[in-house]
């Protein structure tokens, strides 16, 4: 393990451990309020009517019988509401993202779009309005692939940006020297890969609730991951000084990145509610999460890759474009860390990446768990089984021997302290056996003539938070009460993961109380202290370091202040489960609670800090070993067991770690196999825009997972050494998939889904 | 969702006038399962749904050596599944009850509002359809009884007239000589609507198949049967070549389309790939 700064080693109390989650209770009973639950008095429902046009431009909207009708109290046309050109995703501190949208424009982008928006008494008279509501459309010629799109004479889709229907300038990464690399090369490998357009399908539709006081401030509760860019944005497209915004987010049904846009509807919801002075809620049909929600950029991949006859590999040439869909979103983002994260996962000394990111008349896409990652690891890790292949070599050796390793600089650009990718591979090849796996007697079992198995290896690196892109900032407020509870402030949501569990484990840890005496405020803009969202896999490692730092903070103050009542020097006593004690007399001691109190001429304190943490990234790394079946009659692969080998750094909450593997396993498993948003490529309509034909992995479709977490390089960026796991499980389990089928049927596969009419087609090509 | 109006009757009769004379756009509501989804994704206009789950006499479920098997429009998917009679006499249809939806769904859903419904993806379908099951037929001049192939007149389509509401379905007994099994193909193995489902009732005579019905689902506008494939294995040992090429020719009698969830190729791919595997299984009911 190589280190520059040490990272303190302790034994710990609740680090470490899984504790009962905070809001597990609330949720198993029902109890606990998600903002669909939330009612107002007086409120009103909103509805948004949705283009059945991919391109166009309104001629005419007449909104006469809509707002005729009984029970209909405003109706939001591009004519009534302000035009205001804004980003998408108003990451206020990141220089990558294109400010393309208004609220509502004369002008429709995609199919599914918001064209009008109506308020009325009820959810259903709403839906009806909407049918009342006429638009008259000029049609414009529609693009929907992004080949099609960047061709000269494409119409285009917006008139801001770069032109030629790119999002941003393409991305361009050079090291080394590639031409040099490719003429020492003893064999080059060169290929295209597809992915889909997987979608997050969180379980919490979008919904917002927006209500305005007499002094003409907003409330507004949201299913958001970004509360306080809901609020800067709001308030910069309403012309309000922020504090006469207030953003509210408790409880969230997921989220998975695609909630931190702002969208259409929260604009819409805030102006219905202010038109008509009453409270006003909107919430996403299932439907309208795919349309007007955010799935994964759809992504063409290039890839030439040059390898020395020892395996090592010298040169990498990679082409990607990413399909933004009708709008900027997390397009820049996206296409930025895709593309410098192929600069990295294996070592290669000379490289040439160009990413673009391409407009297209089809449903916006967004981040998304694995933000770009997916789509480039998906090809590098499939090129290098092939590689392996042609060599006659393991890929297992064949990845070992050029896994990124300590003094390799990250995509990011700086050194990466704690490399586990290596001892992650090591571990599972351990583990499995894998060298008597690769030589296992593969006759077909007579029972099941037709089923074929393999065996799989897919590896990746994330980074927790997303520096350089955006510089971060975590932070936390703690205050210790007067009978030695704590409570901690933060603005970061809480998606489901159980983040505000691990925080306020971080909390007692450091300051020295019991679990259970920390609670946690989140959630409300007006109370808690700034906070960048929950996103990037960094809210542990990010706000976990700020919580700390607060923490630390609280119980210098306490020891100093016991130290006073004991009469002894604060240096001498230790604070251990809410008790502080002279190290050396443990006798002498006094409770935290009656260390606040107060006492003969000592008044109660008031103890509150602020930790601020400012990060660099660390990385988090993890090898997934798959096995697969393949029905070489029906095409259908199952996957049948999947040891995830992950290494996160210090773990917090075992359970919780493990949850995130698992989960994004499944969804992994989803995205490879059966998961793909389709859109008509003639008219843009969506395909399958609901849970009947979105086909996403169920509890019955689950292999077996056995997940191994390793804490062999931690970061000393992150408390204790503690680093992201949210989005990596995601990532390795695609080429995993598809390295598996290889193993199992010697086809190569570099598209996702692998769907089994994709499967029997190629088998029956193959002549098998 | 949209607004309807909500109304519950207490016996055939009323159902039926109440169907006849709120008019256009009334439908008898019975466990809801498919009906209320129709009306939230507006694949459907509602104005009125008929209850009928208060009306006595459609939850029985009656077996006898001659008649066989007879269920009431209440009996749910979920209580005939457990059944160990529909486990031992009708493995096929069982197999058909155990794939529909989840739990939650099968403890709601009905089979006969899974035929009223008459999705070519049904999955009760097949087996009642290689069954020769009989639909009881209630109207408020007289009761009839439909073979069940007849019922259905097109995707989503009956021979239910205005009125009449469907009070059970008889399956004919099942002799020991009989083999039977349905497989669902769909990318999952739960919560999943079938690509292509085949359902095999099959007689045998001293080895020899005396009888066998193929009943193919979701590759044609209703269930469809496979009778040239039929033809072709009546008299037959059931051999690997004989079933091979009863197998093919299910192929060339169905009529797939494409759509999300599989192409027509891959659909009719199937239809050969599970005719060859249904017919197997059936006979591992004797083995
Ligand atoms: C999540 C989910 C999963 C599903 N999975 C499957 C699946 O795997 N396979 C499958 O085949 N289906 C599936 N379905 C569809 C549905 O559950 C079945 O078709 C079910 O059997 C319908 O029965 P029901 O009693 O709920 O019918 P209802 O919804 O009450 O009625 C369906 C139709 O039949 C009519 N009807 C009902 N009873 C009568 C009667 N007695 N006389 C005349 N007309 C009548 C109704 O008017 C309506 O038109 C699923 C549905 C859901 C919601």
């Amino acid at each position: 393990m190589n280190m520059t700064t040490p990272i303190e080693q302790r034994e710990f109390r609740i680090v470490g451990k899984s504790v009962k989650r905070d809001d597990v209770l609330e949720k198993v009973t029902g109890e606990a309020q998600y903002t669909g639950d939330i009612k107002r008095p007086g409120m009103l429902y909103g509805k948004i009517k949705r283009a059945s046009i991919a391109h166009a431009r309104i001629k005419a909207i007449d909104v006469s019988k809509a707002l005729a009708y009984p029970g209909v109290k405003a109706v939001l046309t591009h004519q009534n509401v302000p035009r205001v050109l804004h980003y998408g995703s108003p990451h206020p501190r990141s220089a990558s993202c294109t400010k393309d949208q208004y609220i509502l424009d004369d002008k429709v982008r995609f199919w599914g779009e918001g064209v009008a928006a109506v308020a009325a008494i009820s959810e259903e008279i709403a839906d009806e309005a909407l049918d009342l509501i006429e638009v008259e459309y000029e049609a414009l010629p529609a693009v929907f692939e992004p080949e099609d799109a960047v061709q000269p004479g494409a119409p285009l889709i917006h008139d801001v940006g770069p032109g030629g229907n790119l999002v941003l300038d393409p991305v361009r990464v050079n090291r080394g020297d590639i031409d040099k690399g490719f003429s020492e090369a003893d064999f080059i490998l060169e290929g295209t890969f597809a992915g889909g357009r997987p979608h997050p399908a969180y379980m919490e539709p979008n919904v917002c609730i927006a209500d305005w006081d007499g002094s003409n401030k907003l409330t507004f509760w949201t299913s958001t991951q970004t509360s306080f860019m809901v609020r800067g944005i709001l308030a910069e497209v309403l012309g309000l000084p922020l504090t006469k915004v207030r953003v509210l987010v408790d409880h969230m049904g997921g989220g998975f990145g695609a909630k931190q846009d702002v969208f259409q509807h929260e604009f819409l919801c805030a102006l219905l509610a202010k038109e008509t002075r009453r409270p006003v809620k909107m919430e996403f049909t299932r439907h309208e999460t795919f349309v007007a929600g955010r799935s994964r950029h759809p992504c063409r991949i290039w890839l030439k890759q040059g390898f020395k006859n020892d395996g090592t590999l010298i040169a990498r040439d990679m082409k990607l474009v990413y399909d933004s869909g009708a709008y900027g979103s997390h397009g820049p983002g996206v296409t930025i860390v895709g593309t410098t994260a192929a600069t990295s996962l294996y070592r290669c000394e000379n490289v040439r990446l160009e990413g673009r990111c391409v407009y297209t008349n089809t449903p916006v896409n967004g981040a998304f768990r694995g933000y770009g990652v997916v789509q480039s690891y998906y090809a590098l890790d499939i090129q290098m089984d092939e590689a392996a292949e042609r060599l006659g070599m393991d890929p297992a050796e064949l990845k070992l021997k050029n896994v990124v390793r300590a003094g390799d600089i990250a995509p990011s650009g700086h050194p990466i302290i704690g490399h586990g990718l290596e001892i992650c591979l090591k571990h599972g090849i351990d583990v499995l056996n894998w060298k008597r796996l690769r030589s296992r007697d593969r006759t077909p079992d007579p029972k099941r003539p037709q089923i074929r198995k393999g065996w799989g290896i897919g590896c990746e690196m994330h980074g927790s938070s997303a520096y350089p892109g955006i510089k971060e900032q975590g932070n936390a407020t703690v205050k210790i009460n007067e009978d030695g509870t704590v409570t901690l402030l933060t603005g970061a949501a809480g998606l489901g993961t159980g983040a505000h569990t691990a925080l306020a484990q971080i909390v007692a840890e450091e300051l020295g109380v019991r679990f259970e005496d920390v609670g946690v405020i989140h959630g409300d803009t007006d109370v808690v202290p700034w906070d960048i969202g929950a996103f990037a896999s960094h809210t542990t490692y990010l706000v976990g370091t700020a919580a700390k730092m607060a923490a630390g903070k609280v119980r210098a103050a306490v020891l100093e202040r016991a130290a006073m009542k004991l009469q002894v020097s604060s240096d001498e006593i230790d604070l251990c489960d809410g008790k502080v004690f002279v190290a050396a007399e443990p006798d002498r001691a006094m409770t935290v609670s009656e260390a606040m109190g107060p006492s003969r001429g000592i008044p109660a304190a008031n103890i509150v800090a602020n930790g601020t943490y400012e990060p660099t990234k660390s990385y988090s790394f993890a090898a997934h070993f798959t096995e697969v079946e393949v029905d070489t009659e029906t095409g259908i692969v199952e996957v049948k067991r999947v040891v995830p080998v992950h290494d996160v750094g210090r773990v917090i909450h075992p359970i919780a770690a493990q949850g995130q593997i698992e989960g994004g396993i499944q969804q992994g498993i989803g995205h490879t196999l059966t998961e793909d948003y389709l859109i008509d490529k003639k008219t843009g309509r969506s395909l399958n825009a609901g849970l009947v034909d979105y086909k996403m992995p169920l509890s019955m479709d689950m292999p077996d997972i056995e997940t191994i977490i390793l804490e062999a390089a931690p970061d000393p960026g992150g408390p204790w050494g503690a680093k992201g796991v949210g989005e990596d499980p995601i990532i390795a389990i695609g080429p995993s998939i598809a390295n598996a089928i290889y193993d199992a049927i010697g086809i190569r596969f570099h598209h996702y889904p692998i769907i089994p009419e994709d499967v029997l087609k190629a088998l029956r090509e193959k002549g098998a | 969702m949209r607004r309807f109006d909500y109304h519950r009757a207490e016996t055939l009769e009323q159902a039926s006038r109440l169907l006849t004379e709120l008019g256009d756009d009334t439908f008898v509501f019975n466990g809801g399962t498919d009906l209320l989804v129709e009306i939230r994704e507006r694949l459907r206009r509602v104005r009125n749904v008929v209850d009928i789950k208060q009306i006595p006499g459609l939850s029985d479920i009656t077996y006898d050596e001659t008649r066989g098997l007879t269920f009431g429009a209440l009996v749910t998917v979920g209580r005939l599944e457990n059944l160990s009679l529909v486990r031992q006499r009708y493995p096929n249809l069982r197999s058909a009850l155990a794939s529909l939806g989840s739990i939650q769904v099968r403890n709601r859903a009905t089979v006969v509002g899974n035929i009223c419904r008459a999705s070519p993806s049904a999955d009760t379908i097949p087996p009642l359809v290689a069954d020769g099951a009989f639909v009881h037929i209630y109207s408020r001049t007289d009761m009839r009884v439909v073979p069940i192939a007849e019922f259905f007149t097109g995707a989503g389509k009956t021979v239910l007239a205005k009125g009449e509401i469907v009070t059970g379905i008889t399956v004919p007994p099942a002799a020991d000589n009989i083999g039977k099994a349905y497989l669902k193909h769909g990318r999952r193995k739960a919560m999943e609507l079938s690509t292509v489902g085949v359902a095999v009732s099959l007689a045998m005579e001293e080895g020899v198949c005396s009888d066998i019905r193929i009943a193919l689902g979701a590759v044609g506008a209703t269930v469809l049967r496979a009778p040239q494939a039929e033809a072709m294995l009546r008299g037959t040992r059931l051999d690997a070549a004989a079933v091979r090429n009863a197998a093919d020719k299910a192929m060339e009698e169905c009529t797939p389309i494409s759509n999300v969830r599989a192409s027509a190729d891959y659909r009719r791919d199937m239809v050969g790939v599970l005719t060859g595997r249904a017919i197997k299984q059936a006979l591992e009911t004797f083995a």
